[in-house]
């Protein structure tokens, strides 16, 4: 009887009832916060589902040496994050996003890259202000680049760079990125008079189809000459791309923007996700991280809008100011958020196409600004 | 350390602003390629007119009579570079044959617009240029089957 009874006793130690503390169970609400939003509200659901799965699942408090938890080296989930800690997932998920992109709108307006660039300001003021608040170089290049809104660029950097702050960063990167249509439309409205969000854009001119072709070879070699950083997740993107407008090789275009993409996705998201546990995640590093990511992400939008603004002083033809908003790189939220804002004022005015130009600009720029920030570490 | 101190210390300062120049200038250089990119093509797809008109400019001046043989020799339309003017012919030959022979030249237009061929206007000019297509006199055309 007392055996059964030490068994029972040892059993109920052992259950995650018993080995829970508060911070697992925070994490488990933050956990069920992201699927809801990503369910119920519709908030980037491919990514928060998976993320916020896996925050149940890293959660479970489990006892340290049986193999179970992401941070064991001999543990299944540990072997699905090393995708994650040797940065070899988010260059597939660029080739992926490469695939599916239409640069057109960029190639018929490439004036509007600057705004792409411009946003991306927004990296390097956090990047300060991560080091003032005492984080170490490192540190705070990866905590700058969550202001890129570009989750993978943010995974990989930090995974080459500060691999201990992988959980906070992705995290912030992909929570910022599903929040796009909550952060973004008060510092536009802000930063713009009615006037300027009713600024009509220019049809944009037809696109051949060998420019289309000849781009992500030009864009590919020009960038990483200039950023060799930038190699991995660039060579992918444009790699992705000229698949996809090559023709012949629809085949694995269809591939790398479906399967591959979402394989990868999903396994990147629930280890990302899995990673968060709460004795880990839960420091004031890590809020930190997300105050600095929040502002980071706001002063990107910011300066894109601002800079639109500026060279509406030299154009003459107008360009409407809110597009400087796309320029980070949330591909296609930012962009559809302009065309919210801009609808809000004007129903009949449609800035979604030309929104997509300063941003798959700015997906360029945050990887350039990955590799740039990558080689200053080295 | 904290601060402008530490920002210092990291050398930050030159970090953030060698990190936003690259990046601005990588993009303004990309934005420039791109800019010019469909000229470049249009003028390789070009090459051949743009290659004659360099030949011409080299070339000394040589009788009336053959420059303007040699002209009418060169001012093929370029509808000629896409497509095959054997092919042309094919097309507007079987369009004739669903108007019946001589056909009205207005007709001819109507319905290639509206098979959708290629530059029809130029096209038809053409064919009556190098006397494929050739007039009866009463408002109609025909074939000229010599050629």
């Amino acid at each position: 009887m007392e055996n059964l009874t030490n068994l029972l006793t040892e059993f109920i130690a052992n259950t995650g009832f018993a080995l829970a503390d508060y911070r697992y169970i925070i994490m488990i609400v933050i956990g069920l916060v992201f699927i809801y939003l990503g369910i119920a509200k519709q908030y980037e659901p491919l990514l928060l589902v998976p993320i916020g799965f896996g925050i149940l699942m890293g959660n479970i408090p489990v006892f340290k040496g049986l193999g179970l938890a992401i941070y064991e080296d001999n543990s299944v989930l540990h072997y699905l994050y090393f995708g994650v800690t040797s940065g070899v997932y988010p260059p597939l998920i660029f080739m992926g996003i490469g695939a599916m992109t239409d640069f057109s709108t960029m190639l018929a307006r490439p004036l509007l890259m600057l705004l792409g660039a411009a946003a991306q300001t927004g990296i390097f003021i956090t990047f300060l202000g991560a080091l003032a608040l005492g984080f170490a170089p490192n540190e705070a290049a990866s905590i700058g680049i969550i202001g890129g809104a570009d989750g993978p660029t943010a995974i990989f950097l930090t995974a080459k760079l500060a691999p201990a702050l992988i959980g906070p960063i992705a995290v912030a990167a992909y929570s910022y990125m599903a929040l796009v249509p909550v952060i973004q439309p008060p510092i536009m409205k802000l930063l713009t008079t009615r006037k300027e969000r009713l600024i009509r854009m220019e049809e944009p001119r037809e696109v051949s189809k060998k420019e289309k072709i000849i781009f992500p070879i030009i864009g590919f070699l020009l960038c990483c000459f200039l950023a060799p950083a930038a190699l991995p997740l660039l060579g992918m993107l444009f790699f992705g791309n000229l698949m996809k407008e090559a023709v012949v090789t629809e085949r694995l275009a269809v591939a790398a923007r479906s399967s591959i993409i979402d394989s990868v996705t999903i396994l990147l998201g629930m280890t990302v996700g899995a990673s968060t546990q709460g004795d880990v995640f839960l420091t004031p590093q890590s809020v930190g991280i997300f105050i600095l990511g929040a502002v980071s992400f706001g002063i990107a939008t910011a300066s894109g809008v601002i800079f639109a603004k500026v060279m509406n002083l030299f154009l003459t033809v107008k360009i409407n100011p809110l597009l400087g908003a796309a320029g980070v790189s949330a591909v296609p939220d930012s962009a559809r958020v302009v065309q919210h804002v801009g609808q809000h004022e004007d129903p009949t005015n449609f800035l979604l196409m030309h929104a997509m130009a300063p941003n798959v600009s700015g997906v360029i720029g945050s990887a350039v600004a990955a590799g740039v920030l990558w080689s200053f570490m080295l | 350390m904290n601060g402008l101190e530490a920002i210092a210390a990291h050398n930050g300062w030159a970090i953030s602003v060698v990190g936003v120049s690259i990046v601005f200038t990588g993009l303004t250089l990309l934005s420039l390629t791109i800019s010019q990119l469909h000229k470049v093509i249009k003028f390789w797809d070009e090459r051949d007119k743009f290659s004659q008109q360099v030949k011409q400019l080299w070339k000394k001046e040589e009788p009336r009579e053959e420059k303007e043989e040699e002209e009418e020799e060169e001012t093929i339309p370029d509808f000629c570079l896409a497509q095959d003017i054997d092919e042309i012919t094919r097309q507007f030959k079987l369009l004739t044959k669903r108007i019946g022979e001589p056909f009205p030249l207005p007709k001819l237009l109507e319905i290639s617009e509206r098979c959708g061929l290629f530059r029809p206007h130029s096209a038809i000019n053409y064919l009556l240029r190098t006397e494929r297509i050739l007039p009866d006199g009463k408002g109609y055309f025909y074939w000229n089957e010599n050629k």
